[in-house]
Formats: structure tokens, C-alpha cells, sequence
């Protein structure tokens, strides 16, 4: 498969907001997307960090590689 | 807090559905009230239950299929450093993981309003029914198509899964495991099961049967070890003693296990349409006895 230098920068641009909400979430007591009142919601912020690694194992899937002979 | 004999009876209960293809949840929901048991999936005290159970099926699958997640482990990782899938394996680890995160991503962001319908078992009898129609449905489209290739072929087979044309997991698209993943998501509503959505999936993209029920206990793993890790931080003084949970645990992996097992060994000549008859039958007993 040829690669796609856009599409790897925006799997990057992904990552990056999925790990910026998994602080979020690790850090700050919130209602967002969450039921219930404000709280540290660990399991958003577990799925959040798994997000962003799957994220970046994808970008590098889909940056253009050099051919090797 | 729910007492001993009833949480080991909910995970032989949860050991046997989870991986037949008759929807665990949906019979957490109309079992309880169609036998007279004073339980209520909705209670808090189940929570912490339902994510011991979880976490005794996962180690059950994980266990069956020890060698496969050896290799579709080792398989990822080098397919994630390299940014390349060179062989089956690390091509079965992308599947599994393409397969998986929409029902994540759907089964998260809609957990609250589905819970909604954990304490309805009438809807949850309905979905049953619908479970009972979707199995029905994959094996009349196998039916369908084995004639057709007989036709074509002209060839007669001991048992039309020695076809060579119908694959192993290892053969299916990217495609079609993001469309079998999507389907997946639907086993998120009580009544409509996981391991059948999947393998009904499988059989339509023409899979074997017993190939079909490997990619649907492959696919459920991470499902299901995640859904009783995620609810492990939450378990808190509803939770059952340190033994019970044990015990409970053990119970939901032996029978899972077990039935496994057995349903591979059945597949291998039979087919999903008892699993259908069942589910409807369930479902009706459901909506004519619960009110």
C-alpha cells in the first residue's frame, strides 16, 4: 500500500487531541461525556490514552515509506 | 450486595451465553424475571459482578486460544514499528484491532442510554427474537450460497465446508472486518449477542462455520477483558468478598471454556439455526410470561 503523507499528519493531529483528552480526564474533575456529577473519570481517561496510541501506530501505517531494493 | 449461590449461579449463567451465540445480557435480563429470582441487571451490586465474570471469560478465551494471542501479540507489535503488515499474523493483529475499536468507540459514548434498557426484559425479548431472525438469516444466505457453488462446481463434498472456497479468518478484508465490527456494536443492546452478530457476519463473508466462531472469540477478547478491566477502578463496597469473586470468576472461565469448546466441536458439521430456534423461543416465552 502507498502511503499518504496527509493522512499521517492527520492520524498525528488525532493523536495529539486524544492524548490532550486523556490528561484531561486523568487530571480534572468533569461531567463531560460522562455520567454523573463532576468527577476524575479514570476509564474515559484509559480509552483516551489507548485511542492515542492506536492513533499513532496508524499515522505511521500510513506515512509514505521509502522503497527498499 | 447479592448473595453467593445467586452471583455463582449469574456466572455459570454468563459462562455458557457469553460465547454461544444467544446473547449473555439479554438473558441476565429476562432469565432473572422468567424463573421468579428476585435480581434486576439495573442494581449497583451487579456492576461489580458483571466485570468479575468479564474478567473469568477473557482469561478462558485467552487461554484457548494462548498460541494465537502469542503470535498476534508479538504479530502487532512488529507490524506497529515497521508501519507495514507482512504476514498473517501481524495481518490477523490489524483485523482484530480494526474489528474491535468502532464497537469501543460506539459501546463508550452510548453506555448510558443503553443501560436504560438493562432493566426492560421485554425489550431485551424482542432483541432476542431479532438475534434468533439474524442467525436464521446468515445460515438461509449459507444455504443460498452453497448451492449455488455446488451448482457451479458440480462437485460433490463430504461437507460443504471441505470447500476450499470458503476461507480462514486470515483471509477476510480490512473492509469487511470494519463492517463486521460495526455490526458488533449491536450486541451492545441486551438480547442481540456478540459472538452471534459475529459469527453470522463471518458466515455471509464467507467463512467456515468453525473458522467463523474463531474470528467471533478472537474478535470478543479484548471486548470482553476491557469491559471487566475498565469497571475494576469503579468496584467499591458493592463488590463481593475476595472469595466469592474468586469462585465466581473461576466458575464464569471453567463453563465459558467449556462451552467454547464445545461449540467449536459442533460446528464443524452443525449450524447456527438450533441458536436461532432457541433465542426466538426465549424471546417469546419472554413477552408472554413477563409483564
Amino acid at each position: 500500500m502507498r502511503g499518504s503523507r496527509p493522512l499521517a499528519l492527520a492520524l498525528l493531529v488525532l493523536a495529539v487531541i486524544f492524548a490532550l483528552a486523556a490528561v484531561f480526564y486523568f487530571t480534572t474533575k468533569t461531567s463531560f461525556l460522562a455520567s454523573g456529577p463532576p468527577a476524575i473519570h479514570v476509564k474515559h481517561a484509559i480509552v483516551f490514552t489507548v485511542l492515542t496510541l492506536l492513533a499513532v501506530v496508524a499515522a505511521n501505517f500510513a506515512r509514505p515509506k521509502s522503497i527498499q531494493a | 450486595m447479592l448473595s453467593a449461590g445467586l452471583i455463582l449461579f449469574l456466572a455459570a449463567l454468563q459462562g455458557v451465553t457469553e460465547l454461544f451465540p444467544v446473547s449473555s445480557l439479554g438473558h441476565a435480563v429476562v432469565v432473572p424475571p422468567l424463573i421468579g429470582l428476585n435480581f434486576r441487571e439495573t442494581s449497583p451490586a451487579f456492576v461489580p459482578v458483571l466485570a468479575i465474570l468479564h474478567l473469568g471469560t477473557a482469561a478462558a478465551l485467552l487461554f484457548l486460544y494462548r498460541r494465537d494471542w502469542a503470535r498476534i501479540i508479538v504479530g502487532f507489535f512488529r507490524a506497529a514499528v515497521r508501519g507495514r503488515v507482512s504476514d498473517p499474523d501481524e495481518r490477523l493483529a490489524i483485523m482484530l484491532i480494526v474489528g474491535t475499536v468502532p464497537t469501543g468507540i460506539i459501546g463508550f459514548l452510548l453506555q448510558d442510554p443503553l443501560k436504560s434498557l438493562f432493566g426492560d426484559p421485554r425489550a431485551a425479548s424482542v432483541f432476542l427474537i431479532v438475534n434468533g431472525g439474524i442467525l436464521f438469516a446468515a445460515e438461509m444466505f449459507r444455504r443460498r450460497d452453497e448451492r449455488r457453488r455446488a451448482q457451479v462446481s458440480a462437485q460433490v463434498l463430504a461437507h460443504e465446508e471441505d470447500d476450499p472456497a470458503y476461507e480462514r479468518v486470515e483471509g477476510l478484508s480490512l473492509r469487511t472486518t470494519v463492517i463486521v465490527g460495526v455490526f458488533q456494536a449491536g450486541a451492545l443492546l441486551p438480547g442481540i449477542s456478540r459472538s452471534g452478530i459475529t459469527m453470522a457476519a463471518g458466515l455471509v463473508a464467507g467463512l467456515r462455520h468453525e473458522e467463523a466462531a474463531r474470528f467471533s472469540f478472537l474478535l470478543a477478547t479484548p471486548i470482553i477483558l476491557a469491559a471487566g478491566l475498565l469497571e475494576v477502578p469503579t468496584l467499591g463496597s458493592d463488590a463481593p468478598t475476595l472469595l466469592v469473586a474468586i469462585a465466581a470468576a473461576v466458575v464464569a472461565g471453567l463453563v465459558a471454556y467449556a462451552s467454547a469448546r464445545f461449540l467449536l466441536r459442533y460446528l464443524r458439521l452443525g449450524r447456527l439455526d438450533p441458536f436461532a430456534y432457541y433465542c426466538a423461543a426465549l424471546g417469546a416465552a419472554g413477552l408472554v410470561f413477563i409483564h
